[in-house]
C-alpha cells in the first residue's frame, strides 16, 4: 500500500485536480434529485409549464456541469493512473535489468513478466477506482447517516450496530480475499512459466511428441488458475450480499419501529428509509473498491518484492574509470591483462565449488586457450571476468584492478563475449551487430562480419544486413548464429575478448578461417578462447587445462603435451586416434 | 484523433461475439440458472420499493403491518440468497468458460507448425494466453448476468409505461435513440484503442521476456540503456492508447446522464402541457416520470456493458487470430501406421526453402539403407539441419519426396512418424522439472533401470549422481545450473531412452569434451547396432567410421562415400579432414 501511495504522491497535482472535479460531479449528482422533485412538486402539480421549463433548465445546467466535472475528472484520473502504471512498469523493468542472475533465478522470469504487466494493471485499476469514488462514497454515506440520525435520533444505536456489522463484513472480506488474490497471482505465474517453457522448447516438444504432455501441464496450470479465480471471486460472492442484507435489515427495523410512532413522523420515516438505501448504495461502492484494493495490495506486494530486491553485486567504489575506459578504447584498443588469484567460486545452492583455487595470468595481447572435460568449470571461469557472478574467494584483476572495485559498466565495456549459446534478438542483423557499437557504420559492420566469416552468408540474404531475425535468431543455422554473435563481440573492439566455445557449430574450414581472421585482426586484444577442439586451442600462446574445477596444466601446447595427462588424453582422442596411436 | 496512431482495423464485433458464443458451446451449463436468478433479482428490485410504499401507507393510516413486514423480510432474505447463489455460481461458470477458451487456444498452439513460432516473440504469445483471455474473462463474468437483469427491468417498466401513456412512452424513446447514437460513436473509438492497447501490451510482454532470456548478453554488451529507452518507448505507447481508450469510455456515462435529464425535462414539459389542457392527470405524470427514470437507467448500464465488451472483443480477436492459423497438415485420410520401421530412408529430388523463393536444399537425392550409420558434414548453412527438419517433418518439402521404408513420409501418421525418430537437436531445451522427468520426456512409462541405463550410455550418469539430489534435482530455467556440455549429455540420454528405430544426432556433442564423446560413441554404436543413425558433426574425427558420409555444400550433396573413399577422392572432405587434424 505504501508503494502505491508513494507513486500517487508524485502525481499529487493531477490526483487532487481529479478529486476537485470529482467534487463537482458529486455535488451535481446530489443536487439533481432535488430539482427533479421541484419539477414534480412545483411544476407538474401546479400544471405550470413555465415553472417546469425553468427548473428543467436549471436541472439541465446542473447535469451539464456534472457531466463536465465527470469528463474532466475522468481525463485527469485516467492520465494519472495510466501515468503511474507506466512509471511502475518502467521502474520494475529498470530494476530487473540491473539485477544479477541469482536475483532473476530467485524471482523466476515468468513471474517477473506477470508482475510487470498483470500486477501493475491491478494496481492501476485500484488507483483509477479511488479517484472515481473516493469522495462520492464517503460523502453519500456520511451525509445519509447524518441525515438519518438527525431525522430520527432514536435510531443511533441501530445505525451503530449496522455500521459495525457492515465494516466487520468488509474487513473479513478483505482479510480472506487478500490471501486468495495473492494465490491467484501465483497461479498466473505458473501459467506463464508453463507457456514460456513450451514456447522455448517447441522443437523438443514436437520431436518427442510431447504435445499431449504439454497440453496436460498447461491444462493443470490453467485449471489451478481458474480454481484460484473462482475461490477469489467467491469471497465477494459471499460477503457482498451479506452487506446488502445487513442494510436491508436496518430498513426493516426502521419500519418495524415506526408502528408505534404517530403519523406526523411519516415524512421522516420515508426520508430515513430513502437515506438507508443511499447508505446501502455507498457501502456497496466501498466494498467494491475495497475488493480492487485487496487485489492491488496483493499485487503491490509482488511489485515491491522486485523493487526491493538488492542486486547481488554492487558497483565498485572507483566510478571514475568509466571515462578513461572509453578513452583507452579509442586509442587503438590495447589488450588488458587478466589475472586470477586463487579464485574459488560455487553457485548458490551447489554442494561443491565450480572452480577451486584458480590462479593464472593472461598478458596483454596474449591468446589463452582453455580446454577441459565437460562440466569442468570453463564457462564459469570466464563468466567471472565480466562479473556475471562474484567470486567467493581470491580475486580477479583486469588491467591490474580488482573487478569488484571497478565500475560495472566500464568493466563490461572492456570485455567482449561470444557465448556458447549465441543469443540473438528480434530485429535486423545490423541491429543485432550494432549491440557491440551503436554508431558503427556499415563498413565497420562488414569488417567485423568478415573476420567472423559472416559477411558472405549475410550478403547472400536478399535483405542483407537488414534481414529480420526472429527471437533468438531462429531463422539462422547454429553456425550462422555463432558467427554473428562473434562479429557482434568483435565490433565492440574490446580489450579482452572471451570466446566461449563459440565456434562449436562451425565446420573445420570455416573455423580455421575465423581463427586466422582473429589472429590477424585482434592481435592486440587479450583473447580467452574456450574450445573442445584441440586444433582450436593448439595455436594459442598458452593453454589452460582444467579438470573438476581445478587447473591441471598451464603452458604452451608443447609443454602440456609433455607434462599434462589430461591434455594428452584429449589430444589422443582427437588427433592421436588413428594417426598417432 | 488518429494522427500518429497505428491503424487498427476495427473488426466485426458481432461476428467475434458470435464466435465466442460458438466457442463456449457445451461449456455454458448452468448459465440458464444464472439467467433465471437474474430475473429473480430484478423482481425483488421492483417488489421491495412497492412493499415499502405499502407499509408506509399503512403506518400512516395506523393499520397493522406485521404481515407486510414479514413479507419484506422474506423478500430481503430471498434476495440475499439469490444474489449469493448468482455470484457464487457465476464465478465458476465464467471461469469454466475461460478455462475452456484458454485450453482451446493452447491445444491449437501446440499443433501449429514451427514456422509460426519462429516468427513470433514468446512473450507476445504468452500475453495472448494470459492477458487477452483475462480480458474476455472479466467481461463474461461481470456482464452476462447483469445484462439479463437489465433486459427484464426494461421490459417490465416498458409494459407499465405503455399502460400509463403510450404517447409519453414515445417521447421516452427519443432518449433511447440518442443513447444508441452516443454509444456507437464512443465504442467505435474505444474498440480501436482497446485493440491497440492489447497489441501494445503484447509487444511489451515480448520485450520483457526477450530481455530476461538474453540478460547475460544485455549485460555483457552494456545494452541496459538502449533496452530501457526502447522499453520506455513501448511503455509510453501502451500508456497513450490505454489512456485514450479509458478517456473515450469515460465520456459515455456523463453524457448519458445529460441525455437522461434532457429526456426527463422533455417528458415533464410535454406532460405539463398535456395536463394543462386536461388530457392527463397529474398523478399519472409523477408516476410516469418515476418510471421513465427507471426505464432509461438500464439502457445506460447496457451501454456501459457494451463498451466493456470492446475490451473482450479486442482480446478475443487476438485469440481468434491464432485459432485461425493453419495447423501442421493433418494426417491424410487412412494414414499408415508406422510400427517398428526398418529405417530405410530415401530422398528423391527434394527441394525446400523456408521461404520457397530461397531454396535451402536444391534437388537432394540420396538413399540410406536400413541400419546404415550416416554422417552429414558440410560448412555451416549448407542445409544439414534442414535435412533433419524435413526428415522429422518439422517442415514439408516443396518439391520431390522423402520415403521411409518405401512410403512417402506424408502418408504416415504424424505421431507414429515422430515416434520413429530419437532426436538430439542442436537446441538443448530442458524443462524446469526434475532430471528424471526430463529424461523420461515423451516416454513416461520408462522404468528406473531403463532411465539409468540411458543416462549411462550418454555419459550423464556420473555428473547427475554428483548433483545434490541426483536424478531428482529440479532444473532451473532450461537447466541454467548445468554446463552446456552437461545439457547436451542429458538431451542425448533423453533420445537414447526413446529407443527409437532411427537415431538422429544434430551436433549433439559439440560442447562435450572429446574423451566423453568417444565414450558416448562407443556406447551408441552398441545401441544403434542394426538401427539407422544420422549424425551431423563438425569434428570429423568422430564420424570417420560411418558407413556413409554425405558432404553438403550450398544445399546439395557434393561428395558421398565412406571415409576412405572420400579421402581417396581427395576433394573437399579430404581438405577439411586435414585442416582439423592439423
Amino acid at each position: 500500500m505504501k508503494l502505491i501511495f508513494s507513486y500517487i504522491r508524485r502525481h499529487k497535482k493531477s490526483f487532487f485536480t481529479a478529486l476537485l472535479f470529482l467534487g463537482i460531479e458529486t455535488l451535481a449528482d446530489l443536487l439533481q434529485p432535488t430539482f427533479m422533485a421541484y419539477i414534480v412538486d412545483n411544476g407538474v402539480q401546479q400544471k405550470d409549464v413555465g415553472q417546469i421549463l425553468g427548473y428543467g433548465l436549471i436541472m439541465l445546467f446542473i447535469a451539464a456541469m456534472g457531466a463536465l466535472g465527470a469528463v474532466t475528472r475522468n481525463i485527469y484520473a485516467t492520465r494519472t493512473s495510466q501515468q503511474i502504471s507506466m512509471e511502475m512498469r518502467s521502474d520494475i523493468y529498470d530494476k530487473v535489468l540491473g539485477l544479477s542472475f541469482e536475483n532473476i533465478d530467485r524471482l523466476a522470469p515468468a513471474s517477473i513478466i506477470t508482475r510487470i504487466t498483470n500486477d501493475v494493471t491491478q494496481i492501476q485499476n485500484f488507483i483509477n477506482g479511488i479517484m472515481r469514488i473516493m469522495l462520492k462514497a464517503p460523502i453519500t454515506c456520511i451525509g445519509a447517516i447524518a441525515l438519518i440520525i438527525w431525522q430520527t435520533p432514536q435510531q443511533i444505536p441501530m445505525m451503530i450496530v449496522i455500521l459495525c456489522i457492515s465494516f466487520c463484513l468488509i474487513g473479513a472480506n478483505m482479510w480472506i480475499g487478500y490471501a486468495k488474490f495473492g494465490r491467484l497471482q501465483k497461479c498466473l505465474d505458473r501459467l506463464n512459466t508453463v507457456s514460456r517453457e513450451f514456447l522455448s522448447s517447441i522443437r523438443v516438444v514436437k520431436a518427442f511428441g510431447g504435445q499431449e504432455q504439454e497440453a496436460e501441464k498447461f491444462g493443470e496450470a490453467a485449471g489451478a488458475f481458474a480454481r484460484a479465480g473462482v475461490s477469489a471471486t467467491r469471497v465477494s460472492a459471499v460477503f457482498s450480499p451479506l452487506i446488502n442484507l445487513t442494510v436491508n435489515a436496518g430498513i426493516v427495523v426502521l419500519l418495524w419501529l415506526s408502528q408505534n410512532q404517530d403519523s406526523g413522523e411519516i415524512g421522516r420515516l420515508m426520508a430515513s428509509v430513502n437515506y438507508m438505501t443511499q447508505v446501502l448504495f455507498s457501502l456497496g461502492m466501498v466494498s467494491n473498491i475495497l475488493n480492487t484494493a485487496v487485489r492491488a495490495v496483493a499485487s503491490s506486494g509482488r511489485v515491491e518484492e522486485v523493487l526491493r530486491e538488492v542486486p547481488a553485486q554492487q558497483d565498485g567504489e572507483q566510478i571514475g574509470d568509466a571515462v578513461t575506459g572509453q578513452e583507452e578504447g579509442k586509442q587503438g584498443h590495447m589488450g588488458a591483462e587478466v589475472r586470477f588469484e586463487d579464485v574459488t567460486f560455487s553457485y548458490a545452492g551447489a554442494a561443491e565449488p565450480a572452480v577451486t583455487g584458480i590462479s593464472f595470468q593472461a598478458l596483454p595481447g596474449e591468446t589463452l586457450g582453455i580446454i577441459g572435460p565437460t562440466g569442468c568449470g570453463k564457462t564459469t571461469l570466464v563468466n567471472l571476468i565480466p562479473r556475471f557472478y562474484d567470486v567467493q574467494q581470491g580475486r580477479i584483476l583486469v588491467d591490474g584492478m580488482d573487478v569488484k572495485d571497478r565500475n560495472m559498466a566500464s568493466l563490461r565495456q572492456k570485455i567482449g563475449v561470444a557465448p556458447q549459446k549465441a543469443l540473438l534478438f528480434t530485429g535486423t542483423i545490423a541491429e543485432n551487430l550494432r549491440w557491440g557499437c551503436e554508431d558503427a557504420s556499415l563498413e565497420e559492420l562488414r569488417r567485423a562480419a568478415k573476420i567472423a566469416c559472416a559477411d558472405d552468408f549475410v550478403t547472400g540474404f536478399p535483405d542483407g544486413y537488414e534481414t529480420m531475425l526472429g527471437q533468438g535468431g531462429v531463422n539462422l543455422s547454429g553456425g550462422q548464429k555463432q558467427r554473428l554473435s562473434l562479429a557482434r563481440a568483435l565490433l565492440k573492439k574490446p580489450e579482452v575478448l572471451i570466446l566461449d566455445d563459440c565456434t562449436s557449430a562451425l565446420d573445420a574450414v570455416t573455423e580455421a578461417a575465423v581463427l586466422e581472421g582473429l589472429r590477424e585482426n585482434a592481435a592486440d586484444m587479450t583473447v580467452l578462447i574456450i574450445s573442445q577442439r584441440i586444433s582450436t586451442v593448439m595455436r594459442a600462446d598458452r593453454i589452460l587445462c582444467l579438470e573438476d574445477g581445478q587447473i591441471r596444466g598451464f603452458g604452451t601446447h608443447q609443454e602440456l603435451m609433455e607434462h599434462c595427462g589430461v591434455y594428452q588424453a584429449i589430444y589422443a582422442s582427437q588427433i592421436g586416434g588413428e594417426q598417432v596411436g | 484523433m488518429n494522427r500518429g496512431m497505428p491503424v487498427v482495423k476495427p473488426k466485426n464485433m458481432k461476428n467475434t461475439l458470435l464466435r465466442l458464443l460458438e466457442l463456449t458451446k457445451g461449456q455454458r451449463r448452468g448459465l440458464g440458472w444464472i439467467m433465471l436468478l437474474s430475473v429473480c433479482t430484478s423482481f425483488s428490485a421492483v417488489l421491495s420499493p412497492y412493499i415499502i410504499g405499502q407499509i408506509v401507507n399503512r403506518v400512516e393510516t395506523g393499520d397493522i403491518i406485521t404481515r407486510l413486514i414479514l413479507l419484506l423480510v422474506a423478500i430481503y432474505l430471498s434476495d440475499w440468497l439469490v444474489r449469493f447463489l448468482q455470484h457464487f455460481f457465476m464465478a465458476s461458470i465464467g471461469q469454466r468458460m475461460i478455462l475452456h477458451i484458454r485450453n482451446t487456444l493452447f491445444t491449437k498452439m501446440k499443433e501449429l507448425p514451427l514456422a509460426f513460432f519462429d516468427t513470433r516473440r514468446h512473450g507476445e504469445l504468452m500475453s495472448r494466453l494470459t492477458n487477452d483471455i483475462d480480458n474476455i474473462s472479466s467481461t463474461i463474468s461481470d456482464s452476462l448476468s447483469q445484462l439479463m437483469t437489465y433486459f427484464c427491468t426494461i421490459i417490465g417498466v416498458l409494459v407499465i409505461m405503455l399502460r400509463l401513456s403510450p404517447g409519453l412512452t414515445c417521447v421516452a424513446f427519443v432518449s433511447v435513440g440518442l443513447i444508441f447514437l452516443l454509444t456507437k460513436t464512443v465504442t467505435t473509438h474505444t474498440r480501436k484503442y482497446f485493440a491497440a492497447q492489447q497489441a501494445a501490451l503484447g509487444v511489451l510482454n515480448g520485450q520483457v521476456e526477450e530481455s530476461i532470456s538474453g540478460l547475460s548478453m544485455v549485460k555483457a554488451f552494456g545494452r541496459e540503456e538502449r533496452l530501457r529507452s526502447r522499453f520506455h518507448e513501448n511503455n509510453a505507447k501502451l500508456c497513450e492508447v490505454a489512456t485514450k481508450a479509458q478517456i473515450w469510455s469515460g465520456y459515455l456515462m456523463p453524457i448519458m446522464n445529460v441525455i437522461n435529464n434532457l429526456n426527463y425535462v422533455m417528458i415533464a414539459v410535454i406532460s405539463g402541457v398535456m395536463a394543462a389542457k386536461g388530457l392527463i392527470g397529474v398523478g399519472l405524470i409523477s408516476s410516469f416520470l418515476l418510471y421513465s427514470k427507471q426505464f432509461s437507467r438500464p439502457f445506460v448500464d447496457i451501454a456501459n456493458i457494451y463498451n466493456n465488451f470492446q475490451t473482450a472483443v479486442a482480446g478475443a480477436e487476438r485469440v481468434f487470430e491464432i485459432l485461425d492459423e493453419a495447423t501442421e497438415p493433418e494426417d491424410v485420410p487412412g494414414a499408415l501406421e508406422l510400427k517398428e520401421p526398418r529405417g530405410e530412408v530415401v530422398f528423391e529430388h527434394v527441394v525446400f526453402g523456408y521461404d520457397p523463393e530461397k531454396p535451402v536444399l536444391r534437388d537432394v537425392s540420396i538413399k540410406i539403407e536400413a541400419g546404415m550409420k550416416v554422417a552429414v558434414v558440410g560448412s555451416t548453412g549448407a542445409g544439414k539441419t534442414t535435412f533433419i527438419n524435413l526428415l522429422t517433418r518439422f517442415y514439408d518439402v516443396n518439391d520431390g519426396r522423402i520415403l521411409l521404408d518405401g512410403r512417402d513420409l506424408r502418408e504416415y501418421k504424424m505421431a507414429d512418424l515422430r515416434d520413429a525418430f530419437g532426436v538430439v537437436l542442436q537446441d538443448t531445451s530442458l524443462f524446469g522439472t526434475s532430471i528424471r522427468d526430463n529424461l523420461c520426456y515423451g516416454r513416461e512409462e520408462a522404468t528406473e533401470e531403463q532411465m539409468i541405463k540411458a543416462a549411462k550410455t550418454a555419459g550423464a550418469d556420473g555428473f547427475i549422481r554428483r548433483l545434490p539430489q541426483g536424478y531428482d534435482t529440479v532444473l532451473q530455467q532450461g537447466g541454467a545450473q548445468l554446463s552446456q556440455g552437461e545439457r547436451q549429455l542429458l538431451t542425448i540420454a533423453r533420445a537414447v531412452l526413446t529407443d527409437a528405430p532411427i537415431l538422429i544426432l544434430d551436433e549433439a556433442t559439440s560442447s562435450v569434451d572429446t574423451v566423453t564423446e568417444q565414450r558416448i560413441r562407443r556406447a551408441m554404436l552398441e545401441i544403434t547396432k542394426g538401427r539407422t543413425s544420422i549424425i551431423i558433426a563438425h569434428r570429423l574425427s568422430t564420424i570417420r567410421d560411418s558407413d556413409l558420409i554425405l558432404l553438403m555444400e550450398a544445399g546439395q550433396i557434393v561428395e558421398k562415400g565412406n571415409h576412405e573413399q572420400l579421402m581417396a577422392l581427395n576433394g573437399r572432405y579430404a581438405a577439411m579432414y586435414r585442416t582439423q587434424t592439423g
